[in-house]
Parts: C-alpha cells; structure tokens; sequence
C-alpha cells in the first residue's frame, strides 16, 4: 500500500515540477508587466513541436536545447511588435490580446504540423526503468525532474545574483522608481517575458516527451499554471513554486484515494486558499 | 468637548518611523492647519485619521467615540471627509454628476434602484446648492477631468461637502495651484468655516494660506510634534523657523 | 450618465424596431432566423458581462461558468425533472445566480488581473464537473435527449419547438425584460455607485461607498443575468456541452463587450452581432477559422480598443 502511495506522491512531484516550471514563467511575465499571458499554453506547445522537427536534425540533446531558445526568441518578438503597445492600458486588453494570440497558436501548430498526435521520440535508454522495485522511476520522468530543477535554480540564480534579475525583482515592486534610476524599463520587459517564454518552451519539449504532441497540449496545461499562482501567492515566485508543487503532489495522492477527483483537487485548494488566505500562501499583501 | 482627539499616534514602516508619537485635539468650529517640511509625516498622519492607513500604535477619537479600527467608509459616515494630496474625483463625468453621486450617497441612497421624482428634486436643489456655494454653477456639465486644477479641487471639495461631514481633512488644497487659484479655493474654505460652521483641519505649505485662515497650527517635523500654538506663536517660535529654514537661519 | 437625451431615445427605438423585425429582415440578407436568435442570446450575455465591465469597471474572464450553469440547469430540468420551456429558464437563471452569489465574496477583495485569473479558475472548476459527471450531464458528448418545449399558455399553445420565428419572440421577450430591468438599475443611484466606483475606486470608498459589497451585488446581478442568457442558448440549440463553460467562451463575451463598445448601453449587443456572425461566416469557409478569430481579437484591441460605438462617439464629439 505505501508503496502505492509513493509511487503517486512521487508522480506528483514530478508532474508539481512541471507545472511549476510553467507557472514560474506566467507568475514572471506577470509581476512584473502585469499581462496575463493566455498564450503561455501556446508557447509551450510551440515549444514542443519545434523540439519534434529539430530533433531529426540535431538530436534529442539539440532540441532540448534549441527547442526553447527558439521559442524565446518569438515571444521577445511577440512582446516587442504586440504586447508592448498595451502597457500603459486596462489589464483587460493584454488579456483579450494574449487570448487571441493563443486561438492563433493553437491553429497555426495546427496547420503547420496537422492535428494528429505526433510521435515524438525520446532517448531509449531514457524510458527504461531505473530499478524493477521502483518501476516508476523510469529515467525520463527523473531527467524532467533534473532539467526543471536546473531550470529552476538557474531562474533564481538569475534573479539574485544578476543585473537583469536583480533589475527586474527592483521593477516587480516599483517600476517607477526603476526608470527613473535609469534603466531601459522597455528593453526590462523584453527581456522578462522572454525569460518567462523560454521557461515555457523548456516545459513544452519536456511535457511532449511524456504527454504526446498535439495542438490542444497548450490549452490543457494553463489552467493548473493559474492555479499553482494563486495558490502559492500572487507576486511571489517560491510561492509559485510551492503552489507547483503543492498541486501536483495533492493531485497524486488523490488519485489513491479518489480516481475521478484527481483533477477537482486542485481546484478545490484553491477555494480553499481564497477563503482563508486570499493573497495566496507565500503572497504578499497589497499585491491585488 | 472636544470634535478630534489624536492621542499619541504613531506609523511605523519598517524600520522607517514616518510618524512618531503625535497627538493633536481639534475643537468644534476650530480651522487647525499641519504644517511641516517636506517629509514630515504630514500625509501620513492624515491617511491614518481618515482610515486610509492602519496606525501602529495610538488612538484616534471623533466626537467621543473610538473609531481607530474603522473602516474609511465607516469614517465617512460618522461624519469625516477629506480631499486628497492629488485630486480624487471622477473624471470622466460632469461636475454635476459628481456631486449628484455623492449627495445621493449622503442621503442614504446608494442601494436604492429607484428616485422618486421628489426625491430627485430635492437632490437636483442640494446639487445647484452646492455648486453655487463652490463657484462652479456655470462649468456645472463640464466633465471634472477637462478643467482646470483650482476647479478640480474645488468640485472635490464640494463632494467631500456633500456628505455633510462634521469634520473636513484638507490635504494640501492649494498644491499646484498660481495666485489667483490659491486666493480663489482660500476664500471657498474661509466662507465653508465661517457660513457653515465647518470644523476643518488642512495641510498647507502655503504659509500665506495657513496665516490666513488657521486659528491654531500644529507643525509635524520628521515625524514629530514640533510646537503648536497660536499663528503669532508659531511665526515667532524659533525651534519652527529652524525646522523650515535649516541651520542657517538660526 | 443614462439621461434620456433625444439621441439616446432614437437609439433605443433604431434598436428595438431591429430587433422585432428581424425574421422578416434578416433572411433577406444572407442570414437565417436562428443566427438572429443567437445573436440576441450572446448579446444579453454580453450585456450582462458589461453591466459588471463596462459599468462597475470590474473584469471578470470566467463569466461562461454562469452562463453554462444557467445552460445546463435548463437542459437539465427539462431532461430530468419536467418538460417545461418555463421550468427551464428559472432554473437555470437560479443555479447560475446563486452560483454567482456564493462565489462573489470568495474573491471580492482581489482586483485586477488577480481577479480575472480567479474566474477562469472557476470557471474551469464547472467545466471539469460538467466534462466528467458523464452520467448525469452526458459528459463531452453533451446533455442531449431532450427539446425545447411548446408554451402552454393556458388559452393558446405556442410552438416554439418547431417554430424558429416563435422561439425567437420567447427570446426577444426574455431578453427584453433582462435588459429592462439592467437598464433600470444602471439609472438608479444604485447604477451610479457603480459607475463611481468605475471612475475612481479610492473616491468612491472616500464618499462612503463600501466598494467590496456593491462590486458582490454588481457581480451577481452580472451573473444572474447571463445565467438566463445561458438557460436561451441551451433551449435554441436543444443541447448543452462543456464547451459552454470553456474559458473560450468567456473570452468571446470581452470581446464582444469591447468591440461593440464597453462605455454603452448597446454596445454588447452590436458586438455579438459582428462577431456571431463573423463566426458563423468563418467556420463554414474554413478549417482555420480559429486563427481567425484569434486574429480578429487581436486586430480589435490594437485597433478599436473604444469599440465602434466607442469611435462613433468620439467622431461626433468632435
């Protein structure tokens, strides 16, 4: 029985993991340009079926590694000609804005690569078990837990130990005061929705080699980033991560106990947090 | 008895101090001016009497009733108004529409989904009453955020009237202002203390504005209480000019 | 600010003589009855979603959770509980009010982009119960097995089951009281709070107005409405699926809020219109009509952010 359960925390982890990765893209893009990027889900997606037509060229290991540069360097474009104009407006059109742009990626993935399910390969010696105890802990699912937590360690090292980060946590709590210190606060959103859509593109090429690549993989993905956010904290980026976590190790243990609530779970703490704490467990007050 | 009584009060940011221990008594009909050099918790004092800001520490009491955990909107309904540093009013509306929205909410309106056509006559009379009483009866369909700065601030002080407050908080009324503006709103608040018996309570940087009107002066410096007197003691308090001027003057 | 301005009052009756001929008219221009009869179905939800947007300044991106629940609860009472058109519709606009009306205080003290992202949170919430209670609600498949059916009117019969023109009328007439009754509101003193605390939320608070509840009534009136817009569509299409609860479907109610104009009274309505039928025109031309639409929205928040009503406006004012 334990080992059922896990078996199911450990999953859940994994799959916390991943929707942390996502969440601490969107929670970037948000805290410090206040736009609610609809089309995360969109990047992601992009993000996986570039992986999927580099891969022939340059090898798993390539497109692990090209796969979200690439669809970076589309959302510094995407932020520079579209979002950047919306700044200074009503959060409602960014919303309106990122919403149609991921109607668009949702089709364009669909005309560019078709709607079937892809087949997307990933290493062999990848998918074999580590052990025949702990049959779950194949090497993929380790190696997505590896690449989040590089992913992630790297995005607080930046965050700490770097000017842009440090520039952009300054911007995140007064972006005023920031340009007036001087610093470019354009070329600071840029770079931070990039930041945020090279997170996203890293989650697509890792949840393609464990969900499968097809255009709605993007939209199926948001709704747990949303939630990680407001659960572990608005503004806060460990709260994200915990929020993240929290998730998907709440969804893996339900899945024990209640099969079919699996995914109300989270949901549901997320009620929970509104009620008792609204600003989110790691929050911070004042941020809403 | 005393209208305002602000004991000890005190905000703490942090390690920050912006207002240290300050307490002031406002009796009824009195104009008291907070004066102080720039940074001098002046601001800061009068968001935490209207309810803006929570105190860390002091209480404030109105007309014998504590009402330091009062929520703003409670304040207002025991009868504190106040304007803010930059004018607080709506700007895509008339001036008319202004006032209308705070006269209705004054007479208890705010939930009502329907005016009787006296009830709306009656408002229409208070909203011409009004804006003749603030100068603005010829701009009274000009939207607010289209006029000029004196006028802006005129309507909000007319709005914060409206509410037929027993205590006006002026915060900075004439910022901003040139001459003739500042003469103009200084006149608006003499004939408010004098025709309708308001108890007023304003920040001013303007000394012309504050020797002008005030009976008593309270002068806030980093956060404390410097000196408080009479306009004549406070012109020839030297600690007051020391504060203003720097070590130079003194 | 709601005066009955004589521009205001031609509006109206441009408006509503529209509207009552529409059968007659529509069908001359390419269109067909039931596009007529889902375009006023979208608009009231529009206009519901604009009562809380466009007038309160609040912005909600989860409203289809209401809108599904007034769909479902009608599809649902007529299949399970009686075969009635009536019984339907007020169960419908009961389930997704009281919805309305619970959930507002849970997330009443957020703003901004936190609270549009606590909508579609929820919103996704109903969805997922409607997409897996297969049993009950069919489940992707749709709640089907079930019609509209005829009013019993005690001294007539009308088939609005069969009869598109006669079903439109029952919209028309539900959609007319819904969008009275709105109208009222915004013109009382109540309305005008709202409008306050559109302008400026520290102002409105600094008058006495205690912002959080009358955002709470806003929001559930906002709901209840679209919940009865909900409780329509499910009886035109004789069907209710999970996508009326998507967080797509949300998105299209903005949109249409924005194109037709956010700061007016008929600017949903107008909005519905274009969008409904631009819809209709794309997804039967081509397979990517998805990129279109994503592509209209972003075209229509570049380029007419005030809505066409909005551009009007500002061409005759100066």
């Amino acid at each position: 029985m334990t080992q059922v359960v896990l078996f199911n925390i450990f999953n859940g982890l994994i799959v916390g993991a991943f929707y942390a990765l996502m969440a601490l893209g969107l929670s970037l893009i948000m805290n410090l340009s206040g736009v609610i990027n609809f089309a995360h889900g969109g990047f992601l997606a992009i993000g996986g079926y570039l992986a999927f037509s580099l891969i022939p060229y340059v090898g798993f290991w390539g497109g692990l590694i090209l796969a979200p540069i690439l669809t970076a360097v589309l959302g510094l474009i995407v932020e520079r000609v579209l979002v950047r104009r919306l700044y200074g407006r009503d959060p409602l059109y960014s919303l309106l804005l990122t919403f149609g742009l991921a109607f668009m990626f949702e089709d364009g993935t669909r005309f560019i690569w078709g709607a079937q399910s892809l087949p997307y390969q990933v290493p062999g010696w990848l998918l074999s078990p580590l052990s025949s105890d702990y049959f779950f802990l194949t090497g993929y699912r380790l190696f997505m837990v590896l690449i989040v937590a590089l992913a992630v360690g790297g995005l607080f090292f930046i965050l700490t130990y770097t000017r842009l980060g440090m520039r952009i946590r300054a911007g995140t709590l007064d972006l005023e005061t920031v340009s007036v210190l001087g610093v470019n606060v354009r070329v600071l959103r840029n770079m931070n929705f990039g930041l945020g859509i090279y997170l996203a593109g890293l989650a697509g090429v890792l949840a393609v080699g464990q969900l499968g690549l097809q255009p709605t993989i993007g939209s199926s993905l948001i709704m747990p980033s949303f939630v990680a956010i407001i659960v572990g904290g608005l503004g806060s980026l460990p709260g994200t991560l915990l929020g993240g976590l929290l998730i998907g190790v709440a969804s893996g243990v339900t899945t024990v106990y209640f099969p079919s609530a699996t995914e109300a779970v989270m949901y549901v703490m997320m009620a929970a947090v509104l009620l008792v704490r609204p600003r989110g467990l790691l929050g911070e007050e004042g941020r809403f | 008895m005393s209208l305002l009584k602000v004991e000890n009060l005190s905000k703490h940011f942090g390690s920050l101090i912006a207002v240290d221990d300050v307490s002031m008594t406002v009796e009824p009909g009195e104009l008291r001016a907070v004066i102080g050099p720039n940074g001098a918790g002046k601001t800061t004092f009068f968001n935490m009497i209207s309810g803006f800001l929570t105190q860390t520490s002091g209480k404030i009491i109105f007309d014998n009733e504590d009402i330091s955990t009062l929520l703003p909107a409670r304040r207002v309904w025991r009868g504190i108004a106040r304007t803010f540093q930059i004018t607080e009013v709506f700007p895509e509306l008339s001036v008319r529409e202004n006032l209308r929205i705070a006269v209705e909410t004054a007479s208890g309106l705010r939930l009502s989904p329907w005016l009787s056509r006296e009830r709306d006559g009656e408002i229409r009379t208070r909203i011409d009453e009004l804006l003749g009483m603030g100068g603005l009866a010829a701009k009274a369909n000009r939207l607010v955020g289209e006029m000029s700065h004196g006028d802006q601030r005129a309507t909000e002080i007319m709005m914060a009237l409206a509410l037929k407050p027993r205590l006006l908080l002026l915060d900075e009324p004439t910022a901003g202002m040139g001459d003739q503006e500042t003469y103009d709103i200084t006149q608006l608040i003499r004939r408010l203390h004098r025709d309708e018996r308001l108890t007023i309570v304003l920040i001013e940087h303007d000394m012309r504005v504050v020797f002008h009107l005030a009976d008593r002066i309270l002068v806030l410096a980093e956060g404390k209480m410097l000196a408080e007197g009479t306009p004549q003691e406070i012109a020839s308090n030297e600690a007051v000019q020391a504060a203003y001027l720097g070590k130079a003057a003194a | 600010m709601g005066s009955d301005t004589l521009k205001n009052q031609a509006a109206n009756v441009v408006v509503w003589l529209l509207l009552l001929a529409m059968p007659y008219w529509l069908p001359h221009v390419g269109g067909y009855v039931e596009l007529g009869s889902r375009v006023v179905v979208l608009a009231l939800a529009a206009m519901a979603l604009n009562f809380l947007l466009g007038y309160t300044g609040v912005l909600s991106f989860g409203h289809a959770a209401y809108f599904g629940l007034g769909a479902y609860g009608a599809g649902m009472t007529i299949r399970y509980l009686v075969p009635s058109t009536g019984a339907g519709l007020i169960v419908g606009t009961l389930v997704g009010a009281v919805a309305g009306a619970i959930i507002g205080p849970m997330i009443i003290r957020l703003r901004g982009v936190y609270f549009a992202m606590v909508t579609i949170a929820f919103a996704q919430v109903f969805y997922f119960i409607a997409f897996r209670w297969n049993n009950v609600t069919g489940g992707d498949d749709g709640l089907t097995g079930w019609t509209r059916q005829p009013l019993h009117l005690g001294f007539a019969t009308i088939d609005i089951q069969q009869n598109p023109v006669a079903f439109y009328f029952l919209v028309l007439a539900v959609f007319a009281i819904a969008v009275g009754v709105m109208a009222f509101l915004l013109r009382s003193p109540f309305g005008r709070t709202l409008i306050a605390i559109r302008e400026n939320e520290r102002r409105a608070r600094f008058l006495g107005i205690p912002v959080d509840q009358h955002i709470w009534i806003s929001w559930t009136i906002s709901c209840a409405v679209v919940s009865v817009a909900g409780a329509l569509y499910a009886l035109l299409n004789n069907f209710v699926d999970p996508r009326a609860l998507y967080w797509t479907q949300s998105g299209d109610f903005v949109i249409m809020a924005v194109l037709g104009g956010m700061r007016s009274f008929w600017g949903p309505l107008i909005g519905a219109a274009i969008f409904v039928t631009l819809q209709d025109y794309l997804s039967s031309q081509t397979e990517n009509w998805m990129s279109f639409v994503g592509l209209f929205f972003v075209l229509v928040v570049l380029f007419f952010p005030r809505g066409i009503l909005g551009m009007i406006r500002r061409k005759v004012a100066s």
